[in-house]
């Protein structure tokens, strides 16, 4: 009641219906355009958002940090972390063992030698999660001045987190690997079979599309094929808990319970180059175009 | 003044939602201030304010979020002119009618966005409706309603001092 006169006119509610109803009319009449003016807009109201967004990620952290460490004792929490740490390594230590063993036995020289080229990375703090209940996404504090670009990959030791979706200035958006408009191409580790892995809406994670004649079992790792995307061959995904076989479907899908606990990200490597500079040393092997051409 | 407070909310509210809030989470449900704030103002000042402020604070949550850019920026200048419009036909407004208002709108507005957002995955979008559309629309609501009466109180103790 004491609100009531603040209310605007019949004027100002015609304005608005208008100006909405425009707005609807120029998003449906002109998708790529408007996309375009937005995202050009977004550059410097990203980077107005970034400063806060800082602040209040660095006081969140603190206060975190301040909290868990009088809580567990802060000797026991460091050892801890420092051990967790080290598990992640030898996870993903034996996770490259075993991928290199695998590729061995295919030998196929260039092939292999992409494989083998190590990834470059560029690391990054979660400074939040996606400002909406929608999407499983964290926000990174590296952006565009970083070189970090949509469709980059991005992982822990442990393996895969997921993929950049949008980037500001100063900041990015992953899309994690738990979430359901995410898809990776995956591999079997054990019996090469490839698919893809999709997030499911119980946040775990679905290898979909293997080979009905695939041996797939629940414990069988399962990795990046390489194939498409910015993730190299190799890199942990998760682990088959189940399989899901219909009857009269060309396709079986299984269950995967992933490598990462993608709710207690802190620091994570964006993959900015999958193939590190194998590809400039491949070209390197090959003759240049100058001696090529002068051959017949 | 309005460009001040409307900078201000998006400055503070936000990055707010994206970074601190989620220690208020519920089975991984937040309150979406971005939303219960352009419901209020829709509610209390009229369609336009509710519709421009809408579009300020969608943008900026776009921008934080995995979604397409355009997807806040309409879902909240909708929700905006809808509570402006809602606001018009209550005589009078009190908390209930808040909390009410704010639960349906939110409902409105997950339900848009499902529709916006949904590829044919029926299953996916009725477990979506249990596990974030319902949770977040009493969120919303319950936030909202306590602003409200926080905003009210305040409002008509400074109109009793003044009389």
């Amino acid at each position: 009641m004491w609100m009531a006169i603040f209310r605007s006119t019949y004027g100002t509610r015609r304005l608005a219906i208008v100006l909405f109803a425009l707005l609807l009319s120029v998003l449906f009449l002109l998708p790529s355009q408007i996309q375009m003016l937005l995202h050009y807009v977004g550059g410097p109201v990203g980077q107005v958002l970034g400063m806060p967004l800082a602040v209040f990620s660095a006081v969140e952290r603190g206060l975190t940090e301040l909290w868990d460490g009088y809580i567990a004792l802060q000797h026991v929490r460091e050892e801890n972390k420092a051990l967790w740490k080290e598990i992640e390594e030898l996870k993903e230590q034996n996770s490259q063992l075993r991928e290199a063993a695998a590729a061995t036995q295919r030998l196929a020289a260039l092939l292999e030698f992409k494989q083998k080229a190590a990834p470059q990375t560029l690391a990054a703090q979660v400074i939040g999660r996606d400002a909406t209940n929608w999407y499983r996404a964290v926000l990174l504090n590296k952006g565009e001045a970083d070189g970090v670009r949509p469709e980059m990959g991005v992982i822990t030791p442990a393996g895969v987190v997921g993929r950049v979706v949008k980037t500001t200035n100063s900041s990015s958006v992953v899309l994690l690997i738990t979430d359901p408009n995410n898809a990776v191409p995956g591999l079997i580790q054990r019996t090469r079979d490839e698919g893809i892995v999709e997030g499911t809406a119980e946040g775990g994670a679905r290898l979909k599309y293997i080979p009905l004649l695939s041996t797939v079992r629940a414990g069988d790792r399962v990795v990046t094929s390489g194939l498409t995307g910015g993730f190299p061959r190799g890199l942990m995904i998760g682990v088959v808990t189940s399989i899901e076989k219909e009857e009269g479907a060309l396709f079986q899908s299984a269950e995967i319970l992933p490598e990462v606990d993608v709710s207690k990200l802190e620091e994570v490597l964006v993959i900015t180059a999958p193939y590190g500079d194998a590809d400039a040393n491949v070209e390197g092997l090959l003759p240049s175009r100058s001696i090529a051409k002068g051959t017949p | 003044m309005k460009p001040v407070l409307y900078g201000a909310f998006l400055l503070t509210l936000v990055p707010m939602q994206a970074t601190v809030l989620h220690h208020l989470s519920l089975g991984g449900v937040r309150p979406d201030l971005v939303l219960v704030s352009v419901c209020l103002i829709g509610f209390l000042r009229g369609e336009l304010q509710g519709f421009l402020s809408g579009l300020l604070l969608g943008f900026a949550q776009d921008l934080l979020s995995a979604g397409d850019l355009w997807l806040n920026l309409v879902a909240k200048s909708g929700v905006g002119l809808l509570s402006g419009l809602v606001g018009h036909q209550v005589a009078h407004v009190t908390t209930g009618v808040v909390l009410a208002g704010l639960f349906i709108i939110s409902c409105c507005s997950g339900l848009l966005f499902l529709l916006l957002t949904q590829t044919g995955d029926w299953a996916g979008a009725a477990l979506a409706v249990r596990s974030v559309l319902l949770p977040q629309a009493v969120f919303d609501a319950l936030v909202g309603a306590g602003a409200y009466w926080a905003l009210e109180e305040r409002v008509r103790n400074r109109w009793a001092l003044a009389e």
